[in-house]
């Protein structure tokens, strides 16, 4: 167990963060490479070691905390890899960008600030990195099994790898022209450098996953034919169908969703451009949503040169202790100053946008919002508040949905649809044997 | 009678007990209603059961199966606040609740008021139960195992072909018998053997103060039956003189024969309790400031070093004075002393299991897993073979420094001088080649604490500063 009185005698510290001014004019993340390293262990020493650790429960995926934190302390890397692992595919992707609902259910967490688990997860994968302990581990014998993963974010990516180490033929299809989901054009480089996904694919490639690119399930191949080429079919698409904002003006030049700006940012990154379609330089760039990617836009605004920033949340400003309907161990709501709310900016709570107005080019040069508050359990607005505000760029922030690839395939979703893809796999296998 | 469930278990018992050791309540309770009821017994004692019971319709079950009453541990302490950390042995339970540490205390937020609020919900439940049963009261309930409904249980595939009719089984019963105690406990005071010894200590009992007491000196012969001797004498010392007692050897008095359970058990200061002969279990329980000398008989012609003179669990929980014992002892020998000197000829296993204090001598062998959990005094063995200590506490395995030497020259002495103890006689006779042979044990914390006690007094700070001092060295070991 680790250090029993770890947390009687060690303070909470987390990961150093550079400079703003530093850090604003590059795409680095933001923390101070190293910085963890000198303090992690005594920081992993604060565990607990709980007889009943909730952090296990907190973590959707079950990590075993207690016991990586315990070979943290003792600075035993290699076995706090294989504990890591043991649970967690991608490691260097939560250790970066999971909320740490982990951290909310810690027994520390009680009273005292929690044990930093966020920091100590990414210290074990990226110290295992730099040791060389991660290594390709190909199945000793394949199943003759095959499996098509759709969708190669985080979810896509862990089934692909744990499916294929069983020994099954796994490809995964990405409908981008690059492998990663929202891992590779949602987040911003700031928050994950795009490195730690091409090292993993390159592990992964290792092992024997498969990739395709650029081929969208339900368009460039259906889903009767994807049934028909394997034996298994994962759907791990997420959710990209934006939530829309009806709002008047709402087509005006400016106005995009988050998943419009962000992916065109990291494009950049990419080297594919050398600048983004859409920009916030020079701009007045307000940011409707108050959630992890209203930040990312407001991060990405601040990088761009943006005049101002402006986050608008619909919400009431959030407290920074636990409100009595969200105890331990529950995932609060909490009043959270991200890396790019310390950048600058303004947040400001209780507003719904009313509507958009535009310069004679059809380019929105205000928004239009009026305060709101709860009534009876309803969002209300307060006759008398509109105002406008500078707005020539705007990301909207809509709730992602559920997209429609899972209704194809529904049971009995397209038998006639079928028995054609049934007649196109046959006339494509022809083909193939021809080419053959 | 306690049936204690298995599902239960401190925070600081071991996962293996907690999980492989025992069997469940239901099992046990059943048996028990069933033989006491077939013996006509059920009415002289309280059954009450324990062991994960959470909610009100536990309750019921468990009065149905024959309990009366019903012990609640985990779930009050968790509407307390306990999140259940298993580290109550290690003083660094995180919602102050099994720490002394004050750091910690501070967290604690429990309330009385959860706890009864709790219990009115379970006592809400239980009458809901008891009213759709058709009882009027948890006693009318008791026993009656035949209105456990046991079908949809039963009726689940894993329990296929259980019968559970043995364990809901009730005896056949005359017209009335009732099915839960009636009659009170006669635990027999009145014949009790420390009513003879309060009178005969009626010259130091009957003094204005503890000073004037005068001297009082007996023999008396004991026997087996003689259960709790000195308790009662003891207890009235402390009624008249209060904690503090009498001046040490006021009342002595020596017993021969063989005395039954708990000879001496919590004696305070001016009690002298001498026995020659040979006792039971829990010599010494809960001693606290009082003297117990255990020796053969003066007519034994066998060598007291080779043979037994007490049972289990001496010393148990004392919090002060003295022990002598010339022979080998039990188990569980100075099991949560906090105070008491207590000196010996050998010991069974576990011995000084959980002392927090006082000191434990060993002049023979020791049983294995000695020292387990303990966390404070100091214990002195001759012969001391590392295997047999507790793994955690091998490390606490030390060397005699000088005051430990003179202490023990003297402690061994007075045990000479006391019972007359051959064993004693020759290692005083070549006393340095002896002392090569002792091994100290202290755990490491308690030294740390002692270290940083003494610092305090020496650099002359307050009793408040010193305990704080002290604390820290508790915390950081």
């Amino acid at each position: 167990m680790a250090d029993p009185k770890g947390f009687l005698t060690t303070d909470r510290e987390v990961a150093k963060t550079r400079p703003v001014d530093e850090r604003v004019k590059d795409w680095n993340e933001v923390y101070v490479p190293g910085s963890l390293l000198p303090i992690i262990s005594k920081q992993a020493g604060r565990c607990m070691d709980c007889g009943i650790p909730f952090c296990h429960n907190g973590c959707p995926l079950g990590n075993l905390i207690p016991e990586w934190n315990d070979y943290a302390y003792r600075e035993d890397w290699r076995e706090a890899s294989e504990r890591l692992h043991a649970t967690n595919n991608f490691p260097e992707f939560t250790g970066r960008l999971c909320p740490a609902p982990c951290e909310s259910a810690c027994v520390l967490g009680i009273n005292q600030p929690a044990v930093t688990i966020k920091n100590v997860e990414v210290t074990i994968i990226d110290k295992a990195w730099d040791s060389g302990d991660v290594t390709p581990q190909p199945p000793e014998r394949l199943s003759g099994k095959t499996v098509a993963v759709i969708g190669s974010g985080p979810a896509g990516l862990a089934a692909a790898q744990q499916l294929t180490r069983a020994g099954h033929t796994v490809a995964v299809y990405e409908r981008a022209d690059r492998i990663g989901g929202l891992l590779r054009y949602g987040i911003p480089e700031f928050k994950m450098e795009k490195r730690h996904i091409n090292r993993r694919i390159e592990q992964m490639r290792a092992e024997g996953t498969k990739f395709r690119t650029e081929t969208e399930i339900g368009r460039d191949i259906d889903a009767a034919k994807l049934r028909k080429r394997y034996d298994a079919v994962v759907i791990a698409a997420g959710a990209t169908t934006s939530r829309d904002l009806p709002a008047p003006g709402r087509e005006l030049n400016g106005i995009h969703f988050a998943m419009e700006y962000l992916p065109l940012a990291n494009k950049v990154q990419e080297g594919d451009l050398t600048t983004p379609p859409i920009t916030a330089e020079g701009k007045h760039v307000v940011v409707i949503g108050g959630g992890d990617t209203g930040a990312d836009c407001v991060g990405t605004a601040h990088r761009q040169g943006a005049a101002s920033v402006t986050q608008l949340e619909i919400m009431p400003k959030p407290g920074e202790e636990r409100a009595p309907g969200q105890p331990w161990p529950t995932f609060p709501m909490l009043y959270k100053v991200t890396s790019a709310h310390e950048e600058g900016g303004e947040r400001v709570y209780s507003v719904s946008t009313t509507h958009f107005e535009g310069d004679e080019d059809g380019n929105v040069q205000w928004l239009h919002l009026i305060e709101v508050e709860f009534k009876d359990g309803k969002l209300e607005q307060k006759p008398g508040t509109e105002r406008k505000i500078p707005a020539q760029l705007a990301p909207v922030i809509g709730t992602d949905r559920e997209n429609g690839l899972v209704e194809q395939f529904a049971p009995g979703a397209g038998r006639a649809r079928q028995r054609g893809a049934r007649r196109r796999l046959r006339h494509q296998r022809g083909r193939r044997l021809r080419r053959r | 009678m306690l049936i204690s469930g298995h599902d239960g278990g401190t925070g600081a018992s071991p996962l293996t007990s907690l999980k492989h050791a025992g069997g469940p309540w239901e099992l046990g309770l059943a048996e028990t209603q069933q033989t006491l009821l077939l013996n006509g017994l059920r009415d002289r004692i309280v059954v009450q059961t324990d062991g994960q019971l959470k909610t009100g319709r536990d309750v019921v079950i468990a009065a149905l199966l024959g309990a009366e009453e019903f012990g609640f541990a985990t779930a009050p302490l968790v509407v307390s606040g306990c999140v259940m950390m298993r580290v109550c042995h290690l003083d660094t339970c995180p919602v102050g609740i099994a720490t002394q540490n004050p750091v910690l205390r501070e967290r604690y937020s429990g309330q009385a008021e959860y706890v009864v609020n709790f219990f009115q919900f379970i006592a809400e439940e239980v009458r809901e139960l008891l009213a759709e049963l058709g009882f009027r009261t948890l006693d009318e309930a008791i026993g009656h195992a035949e209105l456990l409904d046991t079908g949809r249980a039963v009726q689940h595939w894993k329990a296929q072909g259980l019968d559970l009719g043995p364990l809901l089984y009730v005896p056949e019963l005359p017209e009335g018998a009732v099915r839960h105690q009636v009659v009170e406990q006669d635990h027999g005071l009145a014949k009790a053997l420390d009513n003879e010894l309060i009178k005969l200590a009626a010259d130091a009992l009957n003094a204005e103060s503890a000073e004037s007491a005068q001297p009082v000196r007996a023999q008396v012969a004991i026997r087996n039956i003689n259960r709790t001797v000195g308790t009662m004498l003891g207890h009235e010392v402390t009624r008249k003189f209060g904690g503090a007692g009498l001046p040490d050897d006021t009342i002595d008095i020596t017993f021969t024969g063989s005395a039954g359970q708990s000879f001496g058990a919590f004696a305070p200061r001016g009690v002298t309790l001498r026995l020659e002969g040979d006792a039971n279990d829990y010599v010494g329980k809960g001693l606290s400031g009082g003297r117990v000398i255990v020796r053969p008989d003066r007519g034994a012609d066998h060598l007291a070093e080779y043979s037994t003179i007490a049972g289990n669990t001496l010393a148990y929980g004392a919090t002060g004075g003295e022990m002598y014992l010339r022979g080998k002892v039990g188990e569980r020998f100075c099991v949560r002393n906090s105070g008491a000197t207590v000196v010996s000829e050998g010991v069974g296993d576990h011995g000084c299991e959980y002392m927090t204090g006082g000191r434990a001598v060993v002049l023979g062998p020791t049983g294995r897993n000695f020292a387990a959990g303990m966390s404070g005094g100091i214990a002195y063995v001759i012969d001391l073979d590392p295997d047999n200590v507790n793994v955690d506490l091998r490390d606490a395995v030390g060397e005699l420094d000088d005051t430990d030497k003179q202490w023990l020259h003297d402690a061994v002495r007075r045990h000479q001088e006391e019972t007359g103890s051959t064993v004693a006689a020759a290692l005083l006779a070549d006393w340095d080649r002896a002392l090569a042979r002792f091994g100290k044990i202290i755990p490491a914390t308690y030294q740390a604490v002692l270290a940083a006690k003494d610092a305090a007094e020496r650099a002359g700070l307050s009793e408040s500063a010193t305990h704080e001092k002290m604390m820290e060295a508790a915390t950081n070991g």
